[in-house]
């Protein structure tokens, strides 16, 4: 097991106080302390090479999990062995393996080229040169962003920023690569083209994924297994697929009929199936198994000009089970 | 040894990059160096003259000017406004993550980046060095040997000024803004460490005192190694207590880091 993570609590020491001068007076003596359970009793196990999402609201303890894995954080409780070793412990050896890409941080020098960032990568992860060039190269191109080499960082826009922190991020070819909100803020071309790279490097070099995303898009896209968190407690772990089809078993179908085709007999089915007809278009949204018994019931009497099944917009999907998770799981 | 030097010799070379590309700070700070030295020329030459002086606690005016000026050159060397100020906020806002998920040491990433952002001085200062003893012959480096001495009195000094910020700096893994401890320290040690005022200036019993501590080494133990002041056989115990001062220091800062990054919460994303 490439990941193992058993048990793992974490909890934040936070103070209280009431807004104001007076609130700060107050807080300034006596100040109340509180305990914020940012993540309990957390298990998980991930093999080389997967790439796992992690889903949950703001506060659910996404990025918190992150932290405990690349070894920021100090954990309450539990344990979490990555490739043999305790990241808290950050042995150089466990961080050259390693890299981390938060969307709202950034490691790069701000006044200078982005090329000065990676050569100083190159000699804290002591890379040599024909590896660190055949890497540089590879990323440069496939992020392409070669002519923004020698721009300052503070110049570039954010979605050349964020692909820069990725190239610098990846020059040593880590194995475990952990990005936190990696699309945050960047239009759709940046996004797509990211969440390219991510499966590209996730082919070529085995190199396992831990992804969050507020964009369910991206975890559809690059995730087949996704873990959840709520309010710091794991609701689920299991394939995208699974979860989208407990929260929302329904799909829905497009049936054109032919022109001048005789409608008489969809009323004999409008008591059995809910659906809505308009210009010779029929739309239903049900169950997998109802849809089909509806379509094969059409295709006995009529011969479709065309038909198609959609998936229900997963964002959609998402944002209900955010609401309630407790009602689909 | 070869891998250290070259990883960190690597944080040393950027730093001069970023240093250069700001011309205009680089000029201001340069012109603020020249200023300092000026007004305490005005001052001394004042008092020298309005109290009709040819002595002070047996320095000529020549030989205060050139320990006074050295005072202040290596007071500026091993000052930490910019590095100590940019760690603090570091720690307060999570910045530091970027240094902690990479294999580096903390403590040496940032003493290179505190030699780094000092470079500039040391060149003009050199400089002003080379004038002091063409300007002041005789009242500094009247051997190879002073020279020498000093350099590495100036080494020890640097270090161990860096160690004593980054115990300061540690702290705001508990307390977020620690700032003005480093802002009251820096003042404190204008007086203490001699900056300003030399410390041969003071009374015995204080020199006695401040002997005891390490603030001795940052300022008066090197400059005093250059203007010949103090007798060379007591160099090397003054060395050995420097280099203990150091080892205590650093091990102190090595404790309060081991702790507080127990402490620390990686604030923001």
């Amino acid at each position: 097991m490439y990941i193992k993570i058993s048990n793992l609590t974490k909890s934040f020491k936070m103070f209280k106080r009431s807004a104001g001068l007076k609130g700060a007076f107050k807080s300034f003596f006596n100040r109340q302390y509180t305990n914020f359970h940012a993540l309990k009793n957390i298990s998980i196990e991930i093999n080389k090479g997967e790439i796992v999402g992690i889903l949950g609201e703001n506060g659910a303890g996404k990025t918190t999990l992150i932290k405990l894995m690349v070894g920021l954080l100090h954990p309450t409780n539990g344990e979490v062995i990555i490739d043999g070793y305790n990241p808290w412990k950050r042995k150089h050896d466990y961080l050259k393996n390693v890299a981390i890409v938060m969307g709202q941080k950034n490691q790069l020098w701000w006044d200078i080229p982005a090329s000065e960032s990676f050569l100083l990568n190159k000699h804290i992860y002591q890379i040599e040169d024909s590896k660190y060039n055949e890497t540089l190269n590879e990323l440069v191109d496939l992020l392409d962003v070669r002519d923004k080499l020698d721009v300052q960082v503070r110049r570039l826009s954010l979605g050349e920023r964020m692909k820069m922190e990725i190239i610098a991020s990846l020059l040593h070819r880590p194995s475990l690569v952990l990005l936190d909100e990696p699309t945050l803020g960047l239009d759709v071309i940046s996004q797509s083209k990211i969440r390219e790279f991510v499966r590209y490097y996730n082919s070529k070099y085995n190199a396992t994924f831990i992804i969050t995303s507020h964009y369910t898009k991206d975890i559809q896209e690059m995730c087949q297994r996704v873990l959840v968190l709520n309010n710091g407690s794991q609701i689920y772990d299991g394939l995208f697929n699974d979860l989208i089809k407990a929260i929302n078993p329904e799909r829905r179908l497009v049936f054109e009929f032919s022109e001048g085709t005789d409608l008489k007999y969809i009323d004999s089915l409008d008591g059995k199936f809910e659906f809505q007809i308009h210009d010779s278009i029929l739309t239903a949204q049900l169950p997998e198994s109802q849809l089909r018994e509806l379509l094969s019931k059409l295709l006995e009497k009529f011969s479709p000009q065309s038909m198609s099944f959609e998936d229900l917009p997963v964002e959609e999907t998402m944002r209900s089970f955010f609401q309630s998770p407790e009602d689909y799981l | 040894m070869f891998i250290f030097i070259r990883k960190y010799s690597a944080v040393l070379k950027i730093n001069w990059i970023q240093a250069l590309e700001y011309r205009a700070n680089a000029l201001v700070g340069v012109i603020a160096i020249i200023s300092g030295l000026f007004i305490e020329y005005q001052i001394w030459s004042l008092i020298f003259k309005s109290q009709d002086l040819t002595h002070v606690n047996g320095f000529s005016f020549n030989e205060l000017m050139v320990f006074i000026f050295l005072s202040i050159i290596v007071g500026q060397l091993k000052s930490s406004w910019h590095t100590s100020g940019e760690m603090i906020e570091g720690i307060r806002t999570g910045d530091i993550n970027k240094f902690l998920i990479r294999p580096i040491s903390y403590f040496w990433y940032h003493f290179m980046m505190f030699i780094g952002v000092n470079s500039l001085y040391y060149t003009v200062y050199s400089i002003i060095l080379f004038i002091l003893i063409a300007l002041f012959p005789g009242a500094i480096f009247q051997a190879p040997i002073n020279f020498i001495g000093f350099i590495f009195a100036l080494i020890v000094s640097i270090f161990l000024s860096y160690s004593i910020y980054y115990i300061m700096i540690c702290l705001a893994f508990w307390f977020g803004e620690v700032r003005s401890i480093v802002v009251a320290y820096n003042l404190i040690m204008l007086v203490l460490a001699g900056q300003y005022i030399p410390i041969r200036l003071f009374p015995d019993s204080i020199i006695q005192i401040m002997e005891l501590t390490p603030f001795i080494y940052l300022v008066d133990f090197p400059v005093s190694i250059a203007t010949g002041r103090i007798p060379i056989d007591m160099w090397l115990i003054n060395f050995f207590y420097s280099v203990i001062w150091c080892l205590i220091i650093w091990c102190l800062g090595h404790f309060v880091y081991s702790r507080g990054i127990r402490k620390y919460e990686a604030y923001g994303s």
